[in-house]
């Protein structure tokens, strides 16, 4: 389906002429004649109206009754009315009713001062009030969830809160409870609200009813500053507003951009902001001492790194991870040509090489984030938007709900997004280049039942996938089957069609474009091509790389093979770490340097979707840490190779130069709400870059991909099981280190089916370790009904057993057993100092 | 022109309870055997689809739930196509002084479901849902059989009567809101979510039950159907006004001496109804105040009763004829307690969804409740006159006004008997610990020793009186 077109009409509002597009509200076409009609219940981003406050009503000349204007589509030549006396006795009434029951408390209100009610009674209400009785009581404040407070005294039984709970994030935790004027806002059993996305009805919330803690008595609206950034904790991008205060994040509110995230933020983005200020944060510069941490100055620390760096020649590497463009563009330009090295990746672990990749940013099969709410049927593949991107998850269900799109899930774990799918398709672990390729047969045969059949007689489709197809031995043939695939959807024909990937890092795109991969400088230009991430590895472990400098990644915690990684890390001679907090991989460092968060920053990312958009500075940094383009800078002309960047403008004409598609961007086309490169007129120059790939369409034959041995519906059948990981989205330091959100701080649990939990005697929160040549990991059982027989699932980056160790790119066959006891504090297979055994 | 004749000079003109008084007439045997679903065979072997809706549109049968809308025009809005269509009965009857369906269902069930059929196929409708309160459980019950033996003879299922055209019927029982008697409320308590009306436009004819066109009547409206079919538009155009075509099953109630539900002809002489077929008050009072269209229509005092009761007469007497109940206050009934009554009524059953509703049903109980208690002005009389009057015409359902309407034509037309009760209630009587209505006694000797006739005159003039805490504490 494509976007409806707008239908221009006039229609007059209070006498003036007012020019909207047919079918819009009202309300809405009332703003664009600079008339306000006032709302509390009405909220575009929750879907359809549903008229409940009432606060709206306005007249309309042929209607002999008030209607509300938030559920009245405008016609051409309508005419209405919103300053008789009729309407505003109306309002007037609508107002008066409100405070009824509404305590006027405003004076210790975290509300008072950016409050819609107080604003609407000064503007639309009677200037007194005639209620003399008691208003209605309930205990106030209760938690209704560990972040959020509820006052249900201020509640005006808008309904927001609700409806986003049913309708937008579908957790259908919210509820009305009882009736009438006895209404109010809870859940079943009074159980907490647990869900990610949650802090967005505090936000909602037109009134004091719902406070989060994290801001409760922070500060008032008077003493605030308001500052837009972007979120960069995962690769969703959202747009943020930062309530600064004394130079302080207090509090993170979403920035509505309807092309990245339409205006909601999951709790991540919201409540992650305590992060800044957690004891944990690497605040100044850091040497060792005979092992012990010690500060030190700028210069001494400039020294050491560059001095560390300079001593081991060539045989140097870097690895980037959390940075913008610019510090990733002088990253590599540090380790290109100040080092004289061409190791260098982002990723976390190697997939597709160049060839594969300048195809996948062709313009023309690149989807937006705004294609999904009108495709046909969108395909998420490989990935769970819930954990690595969840504002895609928003997205996709607000298609499925809002436009009726079919939506297909193909994915190795069972997914958030499955209740809404039309078709559910499971692989094993490791085996998504063998389901691509069927699947990619089947379309190309025409086949109309399954996965094959959603897409084909779908006109829009956009297709959601996870960097991590890529991954692994297979990874290539996936994409490349993907790449097929979509050739055979003629994807690359239809302006709303394209492919959208979710990658591990927030600014994957980014760093990509900017030079950040061994095989692809700055524009995905060609370049001699230096080792992959897999290979730094090796690389260090051999001796063959000496020093290395890790930018805003954490490999022990994050990457797979936890074991190779400590090991690659303990042998290297210098390492030049860049860290917001202390990890296990600061400790192995030689020198460490504080990275500025996303509320401190000044720079740009590059969203998935080729958005280019800024992280703008908004709070001070805390301690003594410096933008982390100039310690690069710096860090480069002590190497001897002179940067010539002395701000992040210039920064950014440096990367405008060196990528062509990004020519000439400066900080003001980027604006507020971003832009992506593919819609200007220096895209062409992509061109240029793609002519030196490999030709679309290619096919890849069917014996370059390895077979896998377990399929989701056959268990092996010597009682193994095939084991997949996945990142859960709170399993990530962001959590741990903001104190509100270390409830969700996830133990490790094996997820496992129903039938092999009856086989191997399991039942709900047993303990058990997860046996796999040498590694072990313990964790509890979680039987999930949609789990396909023989396959299991961990959890990547869990503060204990993380799942890393098994993850070295080859699906593992793991054994269920008792735990050992001497394993049960000791990280699993720490211990152990051989390599990580092959299957 | 009556098959059954009452003794008096109004005369009953029973059509659907015509053979109410066999207490066989619940088994399908019986009701065939005084001709029913003869109509159901016709429509399904016989008759035009297009002839029927026509008829029915043709015979002006106006719904008989309290909207008054044609039943016809309804059908004739259902859109054409195959998308899934569904007719929703509407047997939630919870409105005080309303209990003609529960009569209708109770005794004559193949009589509505013959209907249903019928309606079902002018309407090319395959799912039928009977939504009937949770109270009424025995009435459930027989539908529950009477549904079953309608699916055994061939009348409900699939292919019926050889007609191709399937139904299924539900019989489903709320849980007892008043509020899903409403009809969008009514689809989301089918849909099994809170009942909650819905936004309008798109009424239901277009977007009703899961997203699909429904065709929603009332019970007596659809056991109409059979009769007109059978009979032709002229026919059942025939009884009744112009406007107001056809038999009416009113329920009678209150202070009369024959209580119960009757079935009229729409346009007779409301005073005669009562008088006639209510039997009138009791000996020795008289009539004050009364309630034409339920406990939701503008009371009408002893001076508009010289009306005929049709449709269009209520109206105009400032009034309506909702589902036909006439609720009779005689001079026993305290204006005032009745305006608290009815608006406890509507407080408790309002749904919570809409501002003017929830927040002003709420308010005008507190109200009225300072009245009974005596802790009332004479100028809150005249709030809650400005509250009703900030209800009506707000909200997104009727429920606000069904409150608005009748306590605002209490207070207007009452309004002496508001500021006696007023001034007498502070000595007469005291809020209880629970909250409970203070008893009206005027006799009582006022507190504190302070004169009962001061007090009533300052509260006439609405100064303030000391009250029975502060006379204690004063002496």
């Amino acid at each position: 389906m494509a976007r409806p077109k707008p239908n221009p009409i006039t229609l007059t509002i209070d006498g003036r002429e007012v020019a909207a597009n047919e079918g819009m509200m009202l309300v809405d076409a009332a703003k664009l004649g600079d008339i306000e009609i006032p709302v509390f219940c009405y909220e575009p981003k929750l879907g359809q109206p549903v008229g409940a406050c009432r606060m709206c009503l306005v007249e309309i000349e042929g209607i002999p009754k008030l209607q509300t204007a938030c559920s009245t589509p405008v016609r051409d030549g309508m005419v209405v009315h919103t300053q008789t006396e009729q309407v505003k006795e109306a309002q007037n009434a609508v107002v008066e009713f409100l405070l009824v029951n509404h305590p006027l408390d405003c004076p210790v209100c975290d509300k008072g001062g950016e409050c819609p009610l107080q604003d609407i009674s000064m503007g639309w209400g009677p200037d007194r009030s005639r209620v003399v009785d008691v208003k209605r009581h309930f205990e106030k404040p209760v938690p209704l969830s560990p972040l959020i407070g509820i006052d249900r005294e201020r509640c005006i039984l808008c309904y927001r809160c609700a409806r986003f709970s049913q309708e937008v994030s579908e957790d259908q935790q919210l509820q009305l409870l009882e009736r009438g004027d006895r209404s109010y806002i809870g859940t079943f059993n009074d159980q907490p609200y647990i869900a990610p996305f949650q802090g967005n009805i505090t936000e909602l919330c037109p009134v004091g009813a719902l406070t989060s803690y994290t801001y409760r008595f922070q500060a008032r609206p008077w003493d605030i500053e308001q500052g837009g950034s972007v979120c960069t904790l995962c690769p969703s991008q959202c747009n943020v507003s930062f309530t600064v205060r004394d130079e302080e994040v207090k509090r993170v509110l979403a920035r509505d951009n309807e092309a990245i995230d339409d205006g909601w933020l999951c709790d991540r983005g919201r409540y992650g902001f305590q992060a800044m200020y957690s004891q944990d944060r690497v605040l100044n510069p850091i040497r060792f001492e005979n092992g012990n941490p010690v500060p030190a100055s700028w210069a001494e620390a400039i020294e050491i790194a560059a001095g560390g760096l300079a001593a081991t020649g060539g045989r140097s590497a870097a690895l980037v991870g959390d940075a913008s463009n610019e510090e990733g563009f002088i990253l590599q330009s540090i380790v290109r040509e100040g080092l004289g090295s061409k190791d260098i990746d982002s990723r976390q672990a190697p997939n597709v090489g160049r060839s594969i990749r300048v195809r996948l940013y062709d313009p023309a099969i690149t989807a937006t984030v705004a294609d999904i709410d009108t495709a046909d049927a969108v395909l998420v593949l490989g990935t769970d938007p819930i954990h690595s991107a969840p504002a895609f998850d928003l997205r996709v269900r607000k298609a499925v709900r809002r436009n009726g799109t079919a939506l297909g899930v193909a994915t190795d774990r069972p997914s958030a997004l499955d209740g809404g799918a039309t078709e559910v398709e499971r692989f094993a672990p490791g085996d998504a280049a063998g389901y691509m390729r069927q699947l990619t047969a089947a379309v190309k045969s025409g086949a109309d039942t399954g996965m094959a059949g959603l897409l084909k007689g779908a006109e829009d489709i956009v297709i959601v996938w996870g960097e991590r197809l890529g991954r692994g031995e297979n990874g290539p043939a996936a994409v490349e089957s993907l790449l097929e695939l979509s050739a055979a959807l003629e994807i690359s024909g239809k302006a709303e069609s394209g492919l959208i990937e979710i990658p591990d890092v927030a600014n994957a795109r980014g760093l990509r474009e900017v030079g950040c991969l061994p095989d692809s400088g700055p524009g995905l230009s060609e370049v001699e091509a230096g080792r992959d991430v897999e290979e730094i590895r090796a690389g260090l472990e051999s001796g063959e790389i000496k020093s290395l400098i890790l930018f805003g990644v954490d490999p022990i915690r994050d990457f797979p093979d936890t074991d190779g990684w400590r090991r690659a890390l303990e042998a290297a001679e210098h390492i030049v770490c860049f860290s917001m907090g202390a990890t296990e991989t600061t400790d192995l460092a030689t020198v460490v340097f504080p990275l500025e968060s996303h509320a401190e920053k000044d720079g740009t990312v590059t969203h998935t979707e080729g958005r280019l958009q800024r992280v703008r500075p908004s709070a001070q940094r805390p301690g003594d840490i410096r933008p982390g383009w100039m310690v690069l800078a710096e860090l480069s002309a002590a190497l001897g190779h002179e940067t010539n960047i002395h701000s992040g403008p210039e920064a950014l004409r440096a990367i405008g130069e060196a990528v062509p598609f990004y020519a000439g961007l400066t900080d003001k086309i980027i604006g507020g709400r971003g832009i992506r490169w593919q819609d200007r007129p220096e895209s062409a120059a992509f061109e240029a870059v793609a002519g030196t790939g490999v030709a679309p369409g290619a096919v890849v034959p069917a014996e370059a991909v390895t077979p896998v041995s377990a399929t989701p519906t056959e268990a092996s059948s010597d009682g193994t099981l095939t084991l997949g990981t996945f990142r859960d989205l709170w399993a990530n330091q962001v959590t741990e280190m903001s104190p509100a959100l270390n409830y969700l701080i996830p133990a490790q649990r094996l997820e496992v089916s129903v039938a092999d939990a009856k086989r191997l005697g399991l039942s709900r929160g047993d303990e058990v370790a997860v046996k796999s040549g040498d590694h072990e990991v313990v964790a509890r059982v979680a039987i999930r009904g949609a789990m396909p027989e023989g396959t299991c699932f961990l959890i990547e980056g869990t503060l204990e057993g993380n799942a890393n160790v098994f993850a070295n790119g080859k699906p593992a066959q793991v054994e269920i057993g008792k735990p050992s006891p001497k394993l049960d504090l000791v990280m699993a297979g720490a211990d152990s100092t051989e390599a990580a055994p092959e299957e | 022109m009556s098959p059954e004749t009452g003794t008096s000079e109004i005369v009953e003109t029973r059509v659907l309870l015509r053979h109410a008084s066999d207490p066989n007439l619940v088994k399908i045997d019986t009701y065939k055997s005084y001709g029913g679903y003869q109509t159901q065979e016709r429509a399904y072997k016989e008759l035009e689809v297009d002839w029927m809706v026509d008829q029915l549109e043709e015979s002006g049968l106006r719904g008989r739930g309290g909207a008054g809308f044609p039943m016809g025009k309804k059908v004739s809005f259902l859109p054409h196509g195959d998308q899934a269509k569904y007719l929703c009965c509407n047997a939630d009857e919870s409105e005080p002084g309303a209990f003609k369906d529960r009569e209708l269902m109770q005794r004559n069930p193949h009589q509505l479901i013959e209907g249903i059929a019928i309606a079902s196929l002018a309407g090319d409708i395959g799912h039928a849902f009977i939504f009937i309160r949770g109270e009424y459980d025995k009435q459930a019950d027989i539908l529950d059989a009477a549904v079953a033996e309608a699916y055994a003879a061939g009348y409900l299922g699939k292919n019926i009567l050889g007609s191709g055209h399937d139904l299924e019927l539900v019989v489903h029982r709320g849980a007892g809101a008043y509020i899903c008697g409403e009809e969008t409320a009514l689809l989301d308590a089918l849909e099994g979510k809170r009942g909650n009306p819905r936004l309008k436009p798109p009424f239901p004819a277009v977007q009703g039950l899961y997203g699909g066109p429904t065709l929603i009547n009332n019970v007596e409206t659809l056991s109409n159907v059979s009769h007109v079919i059978a009979n032709g538009a002229d026919w059942f155009k025939a009884f009744g006004t112009e406007q107001s075509p056809g038999t009416k099953v009113v329920s009678i109630s209150g202070c009369v001496k024959r209580p119960g539900n009757y079935e009229v002809e729409l346009g007779l002489n409301l005073r005669d109804m009562i008088y006639e077929l209510g039997g009138g008050p009791l000996e020795g009072h008289e009539i004050k105040a009364v309630y034409p269209g339920g406990s939701s229509s503008p009371v009408l005092t002893p001076d508009d009763l010289d009306r005929p009761y049709s449709f269009e007469s209520m109206a105009e007497a400032g009034s309506m004829l909702g589902s036909g109940s006439i609720i009779v206050a005689d001079d026993t009934v305290s204006i005032p307690h009745l305006a608290l009554r009815t608006a406890r009524f509507y407080h408790h059953e309002s749904c919570g969804k809409c501002t003017p509703c929830r927040e002003g049903t709420n308010w005008t109980v507190k109200m009225l409740e300072r009245v009974v208690r005596g802790e009332a002005t004479p100028m809150d009389l005249d709030i809650i006159s400005s509250v009703q009057k900030n209800i009506m015409g707000h909200c997104l359902c009727v429920l606000g006004d069904s409150m608005a309407m009748p306590v605002s034509a209490m207070v207007n037309k009452f309004r002496p008997e508001f500021e006696e009760v007023i001034a007498t209630a502070a000595f007469s009587g005291f809020p209880t610990a629970d909250g409970r209505e203070a008893q009206i006694d005027g006799e009582e000797p006022g507190p504190g020793g302070v004169s009962p006739e001061l007090i009533k005159q300052a509260r006439l003039a609405g100064r303030p009186v000391p009250s029975a805490a502060q006379n204690a504490g004063n002496n």
